[in-house]
């Protein structure tokens, strides 16, 4: 009973957090797209998150579905149709087809073999978007459009220009795919993907088709993740080749750690302190990348389960 | 007692200390630095500090500071003091270098955005800019699309496109070394524009074009490629590389002996690459953005100088310049026009010419109207083992007026719209 009304305290803080995000950040020396990155980078790690704390499976790939979802939407928008929505859409099912294909290809492998293909099929689509110059910009990256105001006909949202009005937007988007994977894990799938992680050989004797479950949990996350990338090149205005690349990966691995992988909200923790501190630190030194090293190699040692391992140790202490 | 202290073991513990306190050092010490002035016209500088490009961008910066400190003690920008705020934009990452652009506009209100050594960051922060409405100049990203396709009217340049690069070189390529060429072409945008431009001259000119050899970025290992190279017997073998990759192309060019029985040249050569090389391997023709032995050129030796006590003793490369000349740009214009409003600024840019203290350069150094970009000198020359002066690394043969290289407005598809 404790444990539940506590777990209603920390959603409620963590919803109103986000929701007046934009009322407060330029006091304490932000501004509002940190916060959006923030929800993006929040959304992109909770994804994988879905497939590595709760699955148990590791991805070092996931950066590919994100960039097919950011050159998706800059692609529709720039030569197809200058639609917001319909970039977003487009964006999403290039992430969900490539996803659910290659997913056929590599749910048979386990631990460290899955996340080096994962890379290699990532880096696939890197050097697809590098090298393709015609069509995607190659190095210089896709530019020369921007997000178009929403037109919901009886009503007009500017996300162009109101930054606020796009962080909402963002939000929006954010708490629609956060719904739908906390749904997922408490039905009774989701408690089949924990058996999996907590066992896979105990699970597979139960008779679960393990494969089909880890496909399944590899397209979800995948899903999120396109999601996020749509999000994040309408942020930008911009596709970038680097969005694909396996160091992309790794950064959504480092937030989903430092947050801590068994927690729901974690990779949300993971997140804002990643995005932020690279935000804060990088201007004060060009050493920075050291010290978000040093504090992930502190993360780490001290605290294995993340930041928020922390909080729920002392809950059960 | 003074004994003990020098002879007192260290522990693990004091070593952890200190270095957690030589980190806090590091991030604490700007602030000192921030605390300048009452009410001060800040700068942005956005550019890439860490990484592949990290010497390119600090060197930009360094030269920007300079100006900072000229401005400031000739009374600043309409009387206030100005300050440089940098923000690291690592050299790949071009999500952040946007998120940087939305952080000096939108957190720090400055007034100016100068930016970046990586093209791509250069286009994306454009956008970001424009959206914005804040005055941008580009310090040293070369694709042709900055003032080009994806041009803004707020958008300047102080750089060369890669067109007006090629341009320099192709005719004196053709007429003293030959026409049959094989291009040696680091596979990204950057290679890929530079050689179109040298194809677009070699077809004018009716020379041919003996092959061409993609090379990944970062490839150590050329053997290959010169091996083909060899292979197609040119006249002129054409690196178009930039940074680490044009040090090894070179070295590797050299071991294999094509420097003695193929003419080696290139496009863009930057004093930081030569001097990364051994003096066997400073060979070639080549074009620089801008030279700092010109001694013939007034105020040249005063920049120098004032560099040196900055930069350990080493002379200014084109990126100091670059950063100098960009942040000078915008001291000149506010204060003739005696605003800060970006319309103003940018209209007044239009056509502007720089005065011979900040141009540096023999010729009128102006901005074009139709695109923004500067119409700079291109110092066209050879590498050279042994200078006059170790630092002299290059001998310019010839000085060409960048009007007479660039294409002219109606072929670069800039088409500038200004906001209602």
């Amino acid at each position: 009973m404790d444990r539940q009304y506590q777990k209603y305290v920390g959603d409620f803080i963590i919803w109103s957090v986000l929701l007046t995000m934009p009322l407060w950040l330029h006091l304490v020396g932000g501004y509002t797209p940190l916060g959006t990155r923030v929800l993006i980078m929040a959304l992109a790690a909770m994804a994988l998150n879905f497939l590595l704390g709760y699955t148990g499976v590791l991805s070092f790939g996931h950066a590919a579905y994100f960039g097919l979802g950011a050159y998706g939407a800059g692609l529709t928008i720039k030569y197809l149709i200058p639609n917001t929505l319909a970039g977003m859409g487009v964006g999403l099912i290039v992430g969900i087809v490539a996803a659910a294909i290659i997913g056929l290809l590599i749910i048979r492998l386990r631990g460290i073999y899955f996340a080096m293909v994962t890379i290699a099929f990532g880096q696939v689509f890197y050097f697809i978007a590098y090298r393709w110059n015609n069509i995607t910009g190659g190095d210089d990256g896709l530019s020369g459009w921007s997000r178009q105001p929403i037109d919901l006909g009886f009503f007009k949202i500017d996300i162009l220009h109101d930054e606020k009005a796009f962080y909402y937007f963002v939000l929006f988007f954010f708490a629609i795919s956060v719904a739908i994977m906390a749904a997922i894990l408490r039905s009774p799938f989701g408690r089949t993907l924990l058996a999996i992680r907590e066992n896979e050989r105990r699970a597979r004797f139960l008779g679960i088709p393990i494969d089909r479950h880890v496909w399944m949990s590899w397209l979800i996350s995948c899903t999120f993740v396109s999601l996020a990338g749509t999000l994040y090149a309408l942020l930008n205005n911009f596709a970038d080749p680097h969005d694909l690349r396996w160091d992309q990966s790794g950064d959504f691995v480092m937030m989903a750690v430092l947050g801590g992988m068994r927690s729901f909200w974690g990779p949300l923790i993971g997140a804002a302190m990643f995005v932020v501190l690279q935000d804060y630190v990088s201007s004060m030194t060009s050493n920075w990348m050291s010290f978000i090293g040093l504090f992930f190699v502190l993360v780490v040692l001290f605290c294995p389960r993340g930041v928020l391992g922390i909080i729920r140790r002392r809950q059960v202490q | 007692m003074s004994e003990d202290i020098i002879n007192r073991p260290v522990g693990r513990r004091r070593v952890l200390q200190a270095g957690l306190a030589i980190g806090a050092m590091q991030v604490t010490s700007p602030f000192v630095v921030k605390a300048l002035g009452e009410v001060p016209v800040k700068i942005g500088m956005d550019n890439t500090f860490t990484g592949t490009y990290a010497e390119l961008g600090r060197n930009e910066q360094m030269g920007s500071e300079l100006a900072v400190q000229e401005i400031n003690k000739k009374g600043g920008i309409l009387g206030r003091p100005v300050v440089l705020l940098s923000e690291d934009s690592t050299s790949a990452d071009t999500g952040t270098a946007v998120q940087k652009a939305h952080k000096l506009i939108e957190r720090d209100k400055v007034s100016l955005v100068l930016d970046s050594v990586n093209s791509a960051m250069a286009l994306a922060i454009g956008e970001v800019t424009a959206q914005a409405g804040v005055m941008n100049i580009v310090t040293g990203g070369h694709t042709d699309a900055v003032t080009g396709t994806d041009c803004h009217w707020n958008v300047f340049r102080i750089c060369n496109t890669t067109r007006m690069e090629t341009n320099s070189m192709s005719k004196l390529l053709f007429d003293k070394f030959g026409k049959k060429w094989y291009f040696i072409t680091p596979d990204y945008a950057f290679g890929h524009t530079l050689q179109q431009g040298f194809e677009a001259s070699l077809k004018k000119f009716g020379g041919t074009e003996v092959g061409a050899s993609l090379t990944p970025l970062g490839t150590t290992d050329f053997s290959s490629y010169l091996i083909k190279a060899q292979a197609a017997n040119p006249d002129v073998i054409i690196f178009l590389h930039a940074g680490q990759d044009m040090i090894n192309a070179l070295k590797q060019a050299v071991q294999f002996g094509l420097d003695k029985r193929f003419h080696i040249a290139g496009a863009q050569q930057e004093l930081e690459a030569l001097n990364g090389l051994p003096p066997n391997a400073r060979i070639g023709n080549w074009v620089f953005e801008w030279y700092w032995n010109q001694p013939n050129v007034p105020h040249v030796k005063e920049f120098v100088a004032a560099i040196r006590k900055l930069n350990n003793g080493k002379v200014p490369t084109a990126r100091h310049w670059f950063g100098y000349a960009a942040t000078w740009t915008y001291a000149l214009i506010a204060n003739e026009k005696k605003t800060l409003d970006a319309r103003v600024l940018a209209k007044g840019l239009e056509g502007f010419t720089l005065p011979p203290e900040v141009a540096l350069m023999p010729d009128k150094v102006f901005f074009r109207a139709g695109d923004h970009q500067l119409m700079p000198n291109l110092y066209i020359g050879h590498a050279v083992a042994h200078g006059s002066v170790p630092e002299d690394l290059f001998h310019v043969d010839q000085v060409v007026k960048g009007i007479d290289v660039a294409p002219p407005v109606s072929e670069t598809g800039c088409h500038i719209k200004w906001p209602a």
